[in-house]
């Protein structure tokens, strides 16, 4: 188990080292000069300025210089100023991160409700016209865009019947981003939920446990749904990270603050200091997260605990 | 799983029912064909095939079907609510929506072409050689596809677009490089598994060389599973392609891709509700073909994951 997360956890180490590198290096990969592109929508600076802003980026120096001044302004937690309006980058990721969580946090619970149920009940039925149903809105479910989905529910709460508000950052904000990340989620959860459950109906210990006449729902909840829940939330983590993800859209439908609109905007800005901050805190997350769900997986399956 | 996709699993048998006859018996069968009959006793694949052969049909004979050039401004009223001349009304230039969303489908079959097709190849080679090769290569190759994998695709993809600049070309481009990892991993685990089998140490031990024994008896053993992933990879590409352009970040206005209309349509939602609906269903309509079509192949492979 010690074994098992030491490696887990150098594994990530690894991940955000290698992500230090490619993010110090993004500015160079940038056909062109990357100070005049960055400069190129604000009128009247000089070369002057210009110089002065490569060398304070320390664009000046040698490539290898320049990564150990970067990640030792990074270890310091200084992750550079933002080109336009000169604010600490980290200051502002972290400003606008919890919202980002908050809602990825709540499309995952109603994922996992609306999809564990779902695929629990069409396993269940296998084969009868509430599976098919279920599973036809499933596939409808995958295929549906986050952002159109996004728009309709907008549309028709917010504009049609207002009962919930068109864009903000508030509480009653949350509701429908949340389930616009949830429903296309619930359907990828419900579909791998349906499959898992089916195998562990197949099994011989549920046929063994249905055979010495123990009530169904016992035989259901006690011993299916245990061990049929460990791929689930597996799953469910690596959804976690998808969430994120579909957050950088689903903020932009709703003018959601999070993280993922202010990349948005950064990209748009060419402000690279906070893209590349903004890459390496999403990394750190996306580490973070899947270390998490190891360690539920390994508290799960006593498989990987006992190793 | 990636034997299970390939060889139905004959001593374990299949969970429910009995088909293990049934399976025996289409393993005589040449796959092309089994796939065809398969996919061919699938609705949901049947609809998926259709959904797409029109797709492609629709994208080669655009001239022909769209009534209206896809940026004739004024080809009707502003915002002409859908009508008989005008089937899915007008937008605030006065462009014909129906025209238009025609033209956006030649769009996507690009963007599902090159975006699949950049990380088809580089993943395939990557997961062939890491697969084949073993070793420090094998190491290398595959931790940075994990290290890259980590990342998650809209990351990998909003970085490439953050250094490319926004287009649509751009974001295809990034749309396919987020996608490698995934096409390597699956590559290597089936090449991990066929180089083990009879049949490769055969080729190896009666001297094949190296390209003969990537190329010519691993690789077609690996496209199967592959067809696959490429066929749902496709849906993924056009979902996350129509959505860099939906933030900006992909094509432009006037262009007609499905993304960036609904973008440009925004402000008009509430007064011109058209504008939003017929391009969202379009690509809904395209990322489902491609999911049907996927599933069905896939149960084809695998008779075990057949719906009884």
């Amino acid at each position: 188990m010690i074994r098992y997360l030491a490696k887990r956890i150098l594994a990530a180490l690894i991940t955000i080292w290698v992500t230090t590198i490619a993010v110090s290096m993004l500015i160079h990969i940038v056909p062109g000069d990357p100070v005049q592109i960055m400069y190129a929508q604000s009128q009247g600076t000089t070369p002057e300025q210009l110089e002065e802003v490569r060398h304070r980026l320390g664009l000046d120096r040698p490539l290898v210089e320049q990564y150990v001044m970067y990640m030792g302004r990074i270890l310091q937690g200084d992750f550079g100023k933002t080109i336009r309006g000169e604010q600490p980058v980290l200051d502002l990721l972290l400003l606008r991160l919890p919202y980002t969580l908050v809602l990825a946090a709540t499309a995952l619970v109603i994922a996992a409700a609306i999809g564990l149920t779902c695929g629990f009940f069409a396993a269940y039925k296998r084969g009868t016209p509430y599976d098919t149903g279920l599973m036809i809105a499933a596939i409808f479910g995958v295929s549906i865009p986050h952002f159109w989905l996004g728009l309709i529910l907008l549309f028709v709460f917010a504009v049609n019947l207002t009962w919930l508000p068109v864009a903000g950052s508030g509480p009653e904000n949350l509701v429908l981003p949340a389930v616009t990340l949830g429903v296309t989620n619930a359907a990828i959860i419900a579909r791998l939920t349906r499959s898992s459950m089916i195998d562990v109906f197949s099994q011989d210990f549920i046929r063994t446990a249905k055979a010495k006449g123990m009530p169904k729902a016992i035989v259901l909840y006690r011993h299916a749904l245990r061990s049929g829940l460990v791929p689930i939330i597996t799953m469910m983590g690596l959804q976690f990270t998808y969430m994120m993800g579909g957050a950088i859209v689903v903020e932009n439908v709703f003018g959601w603050n999070g993280v993922g609109r202010m990349a948005i905007q950064a990209i748009f800005q060419r402000d690279y200091p906070l893209i590349q901050g903004f890459i390496l805190m999403f990394a750190c997350v996306v580490v973070t997260v899947s270390i998490l769900i190891d360690l539920m997986y390994a508290w799960l399956d006593p498989r990987i605990r006992y190793d | 799983m990636s034997e299970r996709l390939l060889e139905p699993n004959v001593e374990r048998g299949p969970p429910e029912g009995s088909l293990s006859e049934e399976v025996f018996e289409e393993r005589h069968v040449p796959l092309p064909l089994r796939m065809l009959r398969s996919i061919f006793g699938n609705t949901g694949a049947i609809a998926g095939f259709a959904i797409v052969l029109t797709l492609i049909l629709v994208a080669i004979f655009a001239d022909a079907i769209a009534p209206f050039a896809s940026d004739q401004m004024g080809a009707g009223r502003r915002l002409t609510p859908p009508n008989g001349t005008y089937w899915f009304g007008t937008d605030e230039f006065g462009r014909d929506i129906f025209s238009r969303v025609i033209f956006g489908a030649q769009l996507t079959i690009q963007v599902g072409v090159i975006a699949v097709g950049i990380s088809l190849t580089v993943g395939l080679l990557i997961g062939l050689i890491g697969g084949y090769a073993g070793g420090w290569l094998e190491r290398i190759l595959m931790r940075g596809v994990d290290v890259l994998f980590s990342f998650t695709e809209t990351l990998i993809a909003l970085a490439a677009v953050a250094v490319m600049g926004p287009s649509l070309t751009n974001a295809m481009i990034a749309v396919g490089i987020a996608a490698v990892p995934f096409y390597a991993r699956v590559t290597y685990s089936v090449a991990l598994v066929e180089k083990n089998r009879p049949y490769f140490e055969a080729a190896y031990a009666a001297g094949a060389g190296h390209l003969r024994l990537l190329f010519v008896h691993l690789l077609p053993n690996i496209i199967p599973p592959l067809i696959v992933v490429a066929t749902l990879g496709v849906s993924t590409a056009v979902l996350a392609a129509a959505g860099l352009s939906f933030l900006g970040l992909g094509a432009q206005p006037p262009s007609p891709e499905w993304g960036s209309m609904l973008a440009a349509g925004r402000d008009y939602f509430n007064r011109a509700s058209w504008i939003m609906i017929y391009p969202g269903l379009a690509i809904m309509i395209t990322v489902l073909g491609f999911n049907l079509l996927g599933d069905g192949i896939r149960e084809a492979l695998d008779p075990r994951q057949r719906k009884v």
